[in-house]
């Protein structure tokens, strides 16, 4: 974002920017920037207060009465941040391993469609191109890849989208719909409840670490790096 | 974010040594009027777009340095997120776009009179790219030039 700052206000824009990553708008110098305390994902604070975004945005407008820069300045802290758990961090319970994934997407469906409803028809899974109705299919592909599978494939990928980039669509609309089904679910559950329980307690997020460590352990450096944005 | 101290060693040692330009001066353009009447334009390095856009795709080893339209009046619904880090923490933006990308935000503030008004098109990157030289050289200043175009005078830019 810092770098982009910079190129719009060379070419005469005037730019605030929010940065997550003090040291490095420190080190990249954009005109106006405000530093925000919160977890990365969380760019203008906590979701669903619009009064808390607000306060937010104003601080980064504000940079722009400054007469001269680079200006980095600091959000109030008012926040504190915490990490969340990658799946290496969370202990899976043994039942999920013994569950079927796709038994779980089906009784997971009638709670992840109420989200949809609930939310005017906004949802983060869309990726992959496969209607939610079918995600029993995705989750035999992704089983097939997760044994190592390297023919394992879906009529539905586009030719000009590769085997490796389509998995990882498919895996992120796997856990978008699982968390806005939870979500749902568990109302009142909050970031790292619902990361515990999807990497923890489901076999569909057994199956996405299973495929994580399959990709990662071949020789195909793209594969490799699917795998380290599926899971760690 | 948190400050790097509290974070775990993998992310820490990932920021640490990701590679920034480091110039030595700044751009610095003064605003040509009051922010009440400047049109304003968001720009994300969120990896979000329209749901029937091409997903940002790893596809490219060399990054992915294209950019995609979003309507400033675009329903929320209609937008997602391809972006390929998993070091976010993606729950936000499943329960608000606005964490991320804050259209309705920006809609209240022309509303309140806080801004002139907003861009017809917001712009959005893939953000966490290691070698900015594409953007700094290409996509980036075409973006600005549309920007320009459309009369944007203020550019308010969120990343992820």
């Amino acid at each position: 974002m810092s770098v982009l700052a910079r190129v719009f206000e060379e070419h005469g824009l005037v730019t605030t920017t929010i940065a997550m990553v003090r040291e490095h708008a420190a080190k990249v110098k954009p005109p106006r920037a405000l530093f925000v305390p919160f977890f990365f994902g969380f760019a203008l604070g906590r979701p669903n207060e619009p009064e808390h975004q607000h306060r937010v945005i104003q601080a980064a407008l504000d940079l722009l009465q400054a007469e001269s820069g680079p200006v980095l300045e600091d959000f109030p802290d008012d926040s504190v941040p915490t990490a969340y758990p990658q799946a290496s961090q969370v202990t899976a319970e043994g039942e999920s391993s013994a569950r079927d994934a796709a038994d779980e997407v089906t009784a997971l469906r009638a709670f992840y469609e109420r989200w949809v409803e609930q939310h005017d028809g906004r949802t983060a899974v869309g990726l992959c191109g496969i209607p939610q109705r079918r995600f029993r299919g995705v989750v035999r592909f992704l089983e097939a890849c997760a044994r190592g599978d390297a023919d394992a494939d879906m009529a539905e990928r586009p030719e000009s989208m590769s085997r490796g980039q389509f998995i990882r669509y498919c895996a992120d609309d796997l856990k978008a719909f699982y968390y806005e089904a939870r979500m749902v679910q568990q109302e009142d559950a909050d970031e790292d409840a619902l990361h515990r329980w999807f990497w923890g307690s489901t076999a569909g997020g057994k199956l996405i670490a299973d495929l994580a460590a399959t990709l990662n352990d071949t020789d195909d450096a793209g594969l490799k790096s699917i795998a380290y944005g599926l899971a760690r | 974010m948190p400050r790097l101290e509290t974070l775990s060693q993998v992310q820490r040692r990932n920021l640490e040594f990701f590679p920034c330009l480091e110039p030595e001066t700044t751009p610095w353009v003064a605003p040509p009027k009051p922010l009440s009447e400047s049109r304003v334009a968001l720009v994300t390095s969120a990896g979000v777009h329209l749901r029937g856009d091409q997903p940002f795709t790893r596809d490219d080893p060399g990054g992915e340095y294209t950019y995609r339209v979003i309507p400033s009046n675009c329903n929320p619904a209609d937008v997602v997120q391809s972006h390929f880090s998993i070091g976010f923490d993606h729950t936000g933006i499943y329960r608000d776009l606005n964490v991320t990308l804050p259209v309705d935000r920006m809609r209240e503030l022309a509303e309140r009179g806080t801004i002139g008004s907003v861009s017809d098109s917001y712009y959005s990157f893939m953000g966490a790219l290691r070698d900015a030289g594409p953007l700094v050289e290409t996509t980036g200043p075409e973006v600005a030039r549309l920007l320009k175009a459309e009369g944007v005078e203020v550019v308010f830019l969120t990343p992820t």
